[in-house]
């Protein structure tokens, strides 16, 4: 029998659908229904009903909310950066980078793994670091403890610099790209045959375009930031922790009465991200459809 | 004169893409350039622009020489085929951007835009996207932006080429009511050989860089390097055809 083509291409379709249920949705699904029942209680080797003592203990403790909020600024911070240090880029050196040299160098921090650029700025940064070595051997400081806490501290300093050096080039990539793609250079000729100056031009019709253009995979950014684990558990303060940290280390607690609230933080923070998750991409097809 | 350039010449390395080019423009008229692609009629217009610098030559705006002045000193507009509206913008603030770009007080912006939309019949379109229009109303809009800062020159490097036929048409017409009312000065290049015509109250043919501009219409009908003497003889001989089949 012959099959034809819209229909092989039909079940092409659904087999990818399939693929994608079986592969990341339902595996997703299970761990979440199962982190869930964890959280009430219902499974777990010391549970014994549903209970919402967890989520009581959870929500009335300031652990969660404070880690929320810190990871939430540290998120915040290090996108705006890399995202203004890409544009200031990108809209003013572009020349440059598009010399092949420079544009392959772009390429080459993408290789690096979070963990790798962590421990890059703990040797570079910490009292005991590069830096701190040779500030000593110029006279700048007498001691190691006079180098300025830039590792584990409060305003997460180290976090907040590996997020950036990670972000910014794949930014720097991606608005390289949206310049072309988007013709900004011949929309830019216009604004400045209209009357503009060139930096006006830049300000009124480029800067805008990449902003809006870049609005998803920003905001995406800003998620999968504040559910980083590795550059966090390296140059993280104790507390508060950002969110994977903390998730994770309750998780991991030898007081195994300790789990289940673990696993209600899992929850919490899975339900805000895919909240949040869900608003953008509804927002976006909106947009696509009222134009 | 309104325009007047003076043996303007460009090279690129070995390749010498405008010759010595001289043209003169009146005010409030349209000279239109026939030219086949790759014969300079580009290069000529992002000259007069300032987009591109010449080697030597110089222009004249009006008695004054603007050779040195930056693009957007200039008061000359140039239009692409593409229409090149600001994605991010409306079809109004598309067209308000030079006006803003001037500083001009919002109530004059709000008057001057609505009646530019309703010549251009795009009152109903005002608050739509560029991705919303049809190519017809886009290339609309790209006219009303240009025309509504009053430029000295209008430059139009093949505006319709991307338009199907009719629309063309339309716009072609639609142009020279513009050109009219607005009291327009322009230079357009082309390919189209009809379009030239139509559109030019003066009309010119540029060849490997050197552009020669006719005293009248005739003229450059008769002038066999235009094409248009092969174009008659052709429609002449399928005319006898058919006539000869009758």
């Amino acid at each position: 029998m012959k099959i034809s083509e819209p229909m092989l291409l039909k079940n092409r379709g659904n087999i990818g659908i399939l693929l994608f249920f079986g592969v990341i949705i339902m595996p997703f699904a299970i761990a979440f229904l199962y982190a869930l029942l964890y959280s009430f209680g219902l499974v777990g080797i010391l549970n014994d009903g549903f209970t919402i003592a967890y989520w009581l203990t959870v929500l009335s403790a300031p652990q969660l909310g404070y880690s929320f909020l810190y990871s939430a600024l540290i998120a915040a911070v290090s996108v705006i950066f890399s995202v203004g240090l890409s544009l200031f880029t990108v809209l003013y050196l572009k020349k440059a980078l598009n010399k092949p040299f420079i544009n392959f160098m772009l390429y080459m921090p993408l290789a690096i793994p979070g963990i790798v650029s962590a421990f890059f700025t703990y040797q570079l940064f910490a009292r005991t670091g590069f830096f701190s070595r040779l500030s000593y051997q110029l006279g700048i400081i007498t001691e190691a403890a006079s180098f300025p806490d830039l590792i584990n501290d409060q305003f997460a300093f180290g976090i907040i610099l590996t997020f950036i050096s990670l972000l910014a080039p794949f930014f720097i990539l991606f608005y390289l790209n949206l310049y072309k793609n988007e013709n900004l250079e011949a929309l830019e000729r216009v604004a400045i045959s209209l009357g503009a100056n060139p930096k006006l031009a830049t300000l009124k019709v480029s800067l805008p375009i990449l902003l809006k253009k870049s609005q998803t995979v920003v905001l995406l950014y800003f998620i999968f930031l504040l559910g980083a684990y590795e550059v966090p558990l390296i140059l993280g303060q104790e507390s508060p922790q950002m969110l994977s940290v903390l998730i994770l280390q309750e998780l991991r607690q030898f007081d195994l009465n300790k789990i289940p609230e673990g696993y209600t933080m899992a929850v919490i923070y899975t339900s805000v991200v895919s909240l949040i998750t869900f608003f953008i991409f509804r927002s976006q097809k909106n947009k696509v459809i009222h134009g | 004169m309104h325009l007047e350039i003076e043996k303007i010449s460009k090279s690129y390395g070995n390749e010498e893409v405008i010759k010595d080019l001289s043209l003169q423009l009146e005010a409030n008229k349209t000279l239109s350039i026939l030219g086949k692609s790759g014969c300079g009629k580009t290069t000529m217009l992002k000259i007069i622009a300032g987009l591109t610098k010449p080697d030597n030559g110089s222009i004249k705006m009006a008695g004054k020489d603007i050779s040195d002045l930056s693009p957007e000193k200039r008061g000359i507009v140039y239009l692409y085929q593409e229409d090149l509206l600001f994605p991010h913008l409306n079809v109004f603030e598309n067209i308000a951007f030079g006006l803003r770009i001037r500083k001009e007080n919002e109530a004059d912006i709000n008057r001057k835009v609505n009646e530019m939309l309703l010549f251009l019949e795009l009152e109903k379109q005002a608050q739509r996207m560029p991705h919303e229009l049809s190519g017809g109303q886009r290339q609309r809009v790209s006219f009303g932006r240009a025309i509504i800062i009053n430029p000295s020159i209008l430059l139009l490097d093949e505006p319709f080429g991307s338009l199907d036929s009719g629309t063309r048409q339309r716009m072609q017409h639609l142009f020279k009511d513009m050109a009219d009312k607005f009291q327009i000065t322009s230079l357009l290049v082309t390919h189209d050989l009809k379009e030239a015509i139509l559109m030019g109250d003066q009309i010119g043919f540029m060849k490997k860089g050197r552009l020669q501009v006719y005293n009248s219409r005739d003229e450059f009908i008769n002038d066999p390097q235009t094409g248009v003497q092969s174009e008659l003889h052709f429609w002449e001989g399928l005319k006898n055809e058919k006539t000869e089949q009758l």
